[in-house]
């Protein structure tokens, strides 16, 4: 699968000049830090003197340590929430505003509006929606009759969080979908409209086959933001002690790595949760193979 | 021209270290030490005073100060420690201080102590307990926080309640709650509570209450968390009680409101410490104090320090300790009594005006007195992470989402579990 042009002769030394300072920044930041993450892993260090070799005892310890595999399941629950939604929700988005009503700009401008704002700004807005006495949720629960809920709650907490982020994430997506939606070319539904199939038979035999590299590309994205959630659900959650009620992979990081004195642990917690992406995205390919159509 | 200038140059630095003599550590020329600390953007103004009265005094020494937020700072101080670059002086909260002290990241001042004879004498003691270890001081308290019961005047005329004597037990306390929370527009909604503060750090209430009932918090070895033992379930059973009686708002609920619900003029009284009192005044409520109430064992209140340190990497700890005897003399601490935020550990600046006459006209001796039955906030290793697992994990259930005493079974489990890992 070759695209565009070849670069000839001199060319070729332009394009390494122009690509060096973002390869130099890929080596230097995201390769260092990930190969200093690895060799930290293999040692217990605590910042203040120098680490000792560990081993693969830091690896061991994360199946004894209680409060990571809290946080691991959590991680493992909260994409199961929100990787089929984002996905579902940001097609059916894009699908409703793929065509021609009145003021598609600004629905579509209001989807994307998450996407461009600070989380933590937003997070403070999503704080006055979900309180169980000032929250405006529950003020439309009690005025139809219902009894008011404690959303952010331990019980209730990571389904609040998932709903938090997926709004956050679907303005993005749709766009996604409609560049894909974009692309299928019009002829297909006037054939198939012409053949009698109904909306419904298009979007399914049509649209949906059709549209499987962005939902291929969407689930991809949204497992790796999934499993490195944080902002939000820092924001939303997080207790007087910097405990959360729904603690996950990313929070723990953090915690072990900068307030617990452990960078040995938080570097192999890192590195499984790099491992389980790596394994997903593997899943991936394999279904990219088998069931995705590109034209 | 220029090469005599070298020379002489060379010459008046041989003489001066030949001069050292005795102390081969001695500073000559002008150093700059830097010193951060975490607070308020308006505790900024008063160091920086601190540190120009400091620079006239020593006018070869310049301190570059830094101020970050609470949480800022300790990312911040991890990051330069673990980049081999920490600041020459920095603040140090005693809870915290172990986890820094047995790494080795800070000086063994004691040498600079022993140097300075009487230096401590004007202390109080009980300021310089949490930074003394088998060998030494390696950090001394800035300034020291009692907690006090804090209680709002209007609201307790209003309701016709008389105010907190030292007579006062918890039940008397919860009382009075119970007759200050209101729903005044009678909409099902309270909209003011009797009481509130924080319960997911010992310091404001949880401490005090279980040693006035008798317990304790952690064995003397740090080795076993004692919070469920003796009279701490007691203790318990009262903080859970203010939530069921709905005299105080859930953590959570709280949480919404995301203020100080007594500096809102929501809550009728609080247990908090000196820290509060600039903000308080500022909000214009009418308050007063009074001391931490009675339990079946007694009275007992919190006393914590925050202090300084210096790192062990310091390349000037001459100078460095030069700045935090002179933040520590008369002077320096009547600054800090002028900020309002803490109290001096200087006992002579603490019963002077600058402590005792501070905006609000507060019976400021309270804090003061407080200091005859107050205990130490412990000070362990791994005291953070412990805090967290303790703290956060009673949320729940004042949260009403769970029950005390198992809760309390499983989260001394895990604490305990936290005090072995960080032996």
């Amino acid at each position: 699968m070759d695209y565009g042009l070849k670069p000839l002769g001199r060319e070729k030394l332009w394009l390494w000049l122009m690509l060096a300072p973002t390869l130099i920044g890929l080596i230097f930041g995201t390769v260092g830090s990930l190969l200093a993450t690895l060799a930290l892993s293999l040692f217990n260090w605590d910042l203040i003197n120098s680490p000792q070799w560990a081993g693969a005892e830091n690896y061991i310890q994360l199946f004894q340590n209680k409060d990571y595999i809290e946080a691991f399941v959590n991680t493992l629950k909260f994409s199961a929430l929100y990787v089929p939604s984002v996905v579902v929700i940001s097609l059916l988005l894009a699908v409703l505003l793929n065509r021609k009503i009145y003021g598609v700009g600004f629905f579509r401008t209001v989807y994307f509006l998450p996407t461009v704002t600070s989380a933590v700004a937003t997070a403070l807005v999503w704080n006055m929606i979900y309180g169980k006495e000032t929250g405006i949720l529950n003020f439309l629960l009690e005025s139809l009759g219902f009894a008011p809920v404690c959303w952010l709650c331990t019980d209730n907490a990571m389904l609040s969080v998932v709903i938090v982020n997926v709004w956050g994430a679907v303005g993005e997506g749709m766009i996604i979908f409609l560049a894909g939606l974009t692309a299928i070319p019009r002829d297909y539904y006037e054939a198939a409209s012409l053949d009698g199939a109904n909306e419904f038979q298009q979007f399914f035999k049509v649209t949906l086959p059709l549209v499987t590299p962005s939902i291929f590309f969407q689930t991809l994205i949204s497992a790796i933001n999934a499993f490195q959630a944080y902002d939000y659900i820092y924001m939303l959650t997080r207790r007087g002690q910097g405990d959360s009620s729904v603690p996950v992979a990313v929070y723990s990081i953090y915690r072990n790595a900068f307030h617990f004195f452990r960078m040995g642990d938080a570097s192999a917690q890192a590195i499984q949760l790099a491992l389980l992406v790596a394994v997903f995205m593997g899943i991936m390919f394999w279904w990219e193979r088998r069931y995705v159509v590109y034209e | 021209m220029k090469k005599l200038m070298f020379v002489l140059v060379v010459a008046s630095l041989l003489l001066a270290a030949c001069g050292g003599g005795a102390k081969p550590a001695a500073e000559t020329g002008p150093v700059e030490i830097t010193f951060t600390m975490w607070g308020a953007p308006e505790e900024l103004a008063v160091w920086q005073a601190v540190v120009d009265d400091f620079h006239k005094a020593n006018p070869n020494i310049t301190v570059k100060v830094d101020v970050s937020d609470w949480d800022s700072y300790w990312t911040k101080l991890n990051t330069l420690t673990a980049g081999g670059t920490p600041p020459d002086v920095f603040a140090m909260d005693a809870p915290l201080y172990l986890d820094w002290q047995s790494r080795g990241a800070l000086l063994n001042v004691q040498p600079y102590i022993d140097a300075n004879p009487g230096f401590l004498d004007g202390f109080y003691p009980q300021t310089l307990t949490a930074y003394k270890t088998p060998d030494g001081y390696y950090g001394l308290p800035r300034d020291f926080q009692t907690i006090v019961l804090f209680y709002n005047k209007d609201m307790f005329d209003a309701a016709g309640v008389a105010y907190p004597t030292e007579d006062w037990t918890y039940d008397d306390l919860l009382a009075a709650a119970k007759k200050l929370t209101l729903d005044k527009d009678n909409d099902g909604k309270i909209d003011q509570y009797g009481f509130w503060s924080d319960t997911w750090d010992m310091e404001l209430l949880w401490s005090e209450a279980i040693w006035a009932y008798g317990g304790d918090i952690i064995s003397a070895d740090h080795t076993k968390t004692l919070i469920g033992e003796g009279g701490a379930r007691e203790a318990w059973a009262f903080i859970d009680s203010l939530y069921k009686e709905g005299v105080t708002p859930t953590p959570t609920t709280a949480g919404e409101f995301g203020l100080d619900l007594f500096q809102a003029g929501m809550a009728a009284m609080t247990t908090i410490g000196h820290w509060a009192v600039p903000g308080y005044v500022q909000s214009g409520i009418k308050f007063d104090v009074a001391p931490m109430p009675k339990g079946p064992a007694g009275r007992a209140t919190s006393i914590n320090s925050a202090g300084f340190v210096i790192s062990k990497q310091s390349k000037h700890p001459d100078a460095a300790f030069a700045f935090i005897k002179f933040a520590l003399s008369e002077a320096g601490q009547k600054r800090l009594a002028e900020l309002g935020f803490a109290i001096p550990v200087l006992k002579s600046v603490a019963e002077s005006d600058a402590y005792l006459k501070q905006p609000g006209d507060l019976n400021q001796r309270v804090f003061l007195d407080s200091l005859a039955f107050a205990r130490m906030k412990p000070v362990f290793k791994g005291y953070e992470e412990w805090a967290g697992v303790v703290g956060d994990g009673l949320i729940p259930v004042f949260d009403g989402e769970a029950e005390l005493n198992a809760t309390l079974d499983e989260v001394i489990a895990a604490a305990d579990e936290v005090l072995a890992k960080n032996k």
